[in-house]
């Protein structure tokens, strides 16, 4: 498969809803086919029936978007990581070795991974808060996919998944939010407890386990069992956003109110770094670019586009750095090359 | 004071445990506790009562008759096996569903819409080449046959379908 990386990018906020602080929302359902054993307990043979029976939405003419399929076996490993940090499909599709595909859209947005850890996930993943639009991409490539397989479901206890955690709807919502000015004023404890009341998790970048890099969070809903699919997207989009939203952005006025100096520090300090740096650990730079991003939000930067940054969150990644630069690129050779994209982006 | 169950020396360690209302108690010395590979701890005095987990661990035996997942070794990944799991450890799962789910317990979303006859038939197909290797293993042979006649006759019925 050719997959250009540049195009649609799933960070482009610039012109969404609430850009200012969501950066990317994404639904997600999973699903299982009756009659197999789920992923972990199945044999090759399973999978490559399962992957053979799902196949054939690519061929359907009634499905809602062309898919593209791809084995992931047959890719090679820039694509692979290219797939894995554009959030397309998950590390663990990635490097397992037991048969399994990804069904990509052709804006880049909706992929079907199939034999994850459940037969079947289904994403579509959008810039800014965009909610209602990835359920309605997921909930219609669902409807096309449950016309070519039986789905394992129960009365009771709705779609069955591997793992008790998503049962039910099997649907997971999730935004990507970018919260440096509670950091900053030292409230990010508001949100924590906002999230425990309202049972909605919240992770780092990289999802479960993972650290915080550059304010960036990751918030979806616990709970898959007891409430619809539109009720589940409601929770995050119209219970649990807003208020998080205008404590983000009130918490960056009261820092330009009460301490814009701080502000223009923390700016222009990782403007220098970035500017001025050979060699760039991925971690540092997405700091500095998460605080660049604060400071174009609030005026204190007007020659980059705050765009420019959200990419970068991505491009310094490195398989996209691979793909840039080229696929021989040790790992030593990545922080030259990862200050020397930055550089050229942040000077363009 | 207690001796222990293998020789006459004291027991230090004492496992008691009621399984279906059956009461058994083990009583085991130092030396013999050790030989048994039980840890002692930094004390070496051992109390063990296991009352609702060696029910647990009894009924954990059990496997899903579809997949052979046991409830330990879902409690080890995680994961369940298949979709007959759910079934096969309603009991046990129900509590562990009612803690990650907020108590809740009933679907009120989606449902698929019909089987696709596509789908169906494959299903169909799977459940009863399934039926037909067990009938097989367990030398039924006459039902093997009847199975392998069902066989044939969805298989020529997908044919005409296709044409």
């Amino acid at each position: 498969m050719k997959f250009d990386p540049s195009r649609n990018c799933p960070f482009n906020s610039h012109l969404t809803p609430f850009g200012d602080v969501v950066l990317s929302s994404r639904a997600r359902l999973a699903r299982n086919l009756e009659g197999f054993p789920f992923v972990n307990r199945s044999t090759d043979s399973d999978c490559k029936e399962v992957t053979s029976l799902v196949h054939r939405i690519c061929d359907d003419p009634n499905s809602p978007t062309s898919l593209e399929w791809v084995d992931v076996d047959e890719l090679d490993n820039i694509t692979n990581g290219l797939f894995v940090e554009r959030h397309l499909t998950s590390a663990h599709l990635a490097h397992a070795n037991h048969p399994r595909a990804i069904a990509i859209g052709p804006e880049l947005a909706r992929s079907v991974m199939v034999n994850e850890e459940d037969h079947i996930r289904i994403q579509s993943l959008r810039p800014g808060l965009q909610i209602k639009d990835v359920l309605d991409d997921v909930l219609e490539l669902d409807e096309s996919i449950e016309r070519i397989v039986a789905y394992a479901f129960d009365e009771v206890l709705g779609y069955l998944t591997a793992c008790p955690t998503n049962v039910g709807t099997g649907a997971r919502f999730s935004v990507m939010l970018h919260l440096p000015g509670l950091r900053l004023i030292k409230d990010l404890q508001r949100v924590r407890h906002a999230c425990e009341a309202m049972g909605i998790a919240i992770r780092g970048y990289r999802g479960e386990g993972s650290e915080v890099v550059a304010d960036l969070y990751q918030v979806s809903n616990q709970v898959t069992l007891g409430y619809t699919e539109e009720q589940l997207s409601k929770i995050l989009a119209e219970d649990f956003l807003p208020p998080v939203i205008e404590w983000e952005r009130k918490a960056r006025m009261t820092i330009v109110d009460t301490n814009p100096r701080l502000l223009d520090d923390q700016t222009y300090r990782s403007l220098g770094l970035l500017q001025n740096a050979r060699i760039l650990q991925l971690e540092e730079a997405m700091q500095c670019l998460g605080n660049i991003r604060l400071g174009i939000c609030m005026d204190r930067v007007k020659s980059i586009e705050i765009n420019t940054i959200n990419q970068l969150l991505i491009e310094i990644h490195p398989a996209h750095l691979r793909w840039r630069f080229g696929e021989n690129i040790n790992d030593e050779e990545l922080p030259q090359y990862r200050s020397q994209l930055i550089r050229e982006k942040l000077t363009a | 004071m207690t001796t222990c169950d293998l020789c006459e020396q004291p027991a230090i360690y004492h496992d008691v445990r009621i399984v279906n209302g059956v009461h058994s108690t083990v009583h085991l010395c130092h030396e013999h506790a050790i030989e048994a590979g039980i840890n002692l701890g930094p004390v070496d005095v051992s109390v063990v009562l296991e009352i609702p987990q060696f029910v647990e661990e009894m009924s954990s035996t059990n496997e899903c008759p579809d997949c052979g997942m046991t409830i330990a070794q879902y409690k080890k990944s995680a994961l369940l096996g298949c979709p007959t799991c759910y079934e096969a450890f309603r009991e046990q799962l129900a509590h562990i569903i009612a803690k990650v789910q907020s108590n809740h317990s009933q679907h009120v979303g989606r449902a698929p819409s019909q089987i696709s006859p596509q789908a169906d038939r494959h299903l169909k197909v799977r459940r009863l080449l399934k039926q037909l290797e067990s009938a097989v293993i367990q030398e039924k042979y006459e039902h093997a046959a009847s199975l392998r006649d069902q066989l044939r006759e969805l298989h020529d019925a997908g044919e005409e379908n296709e044409i």
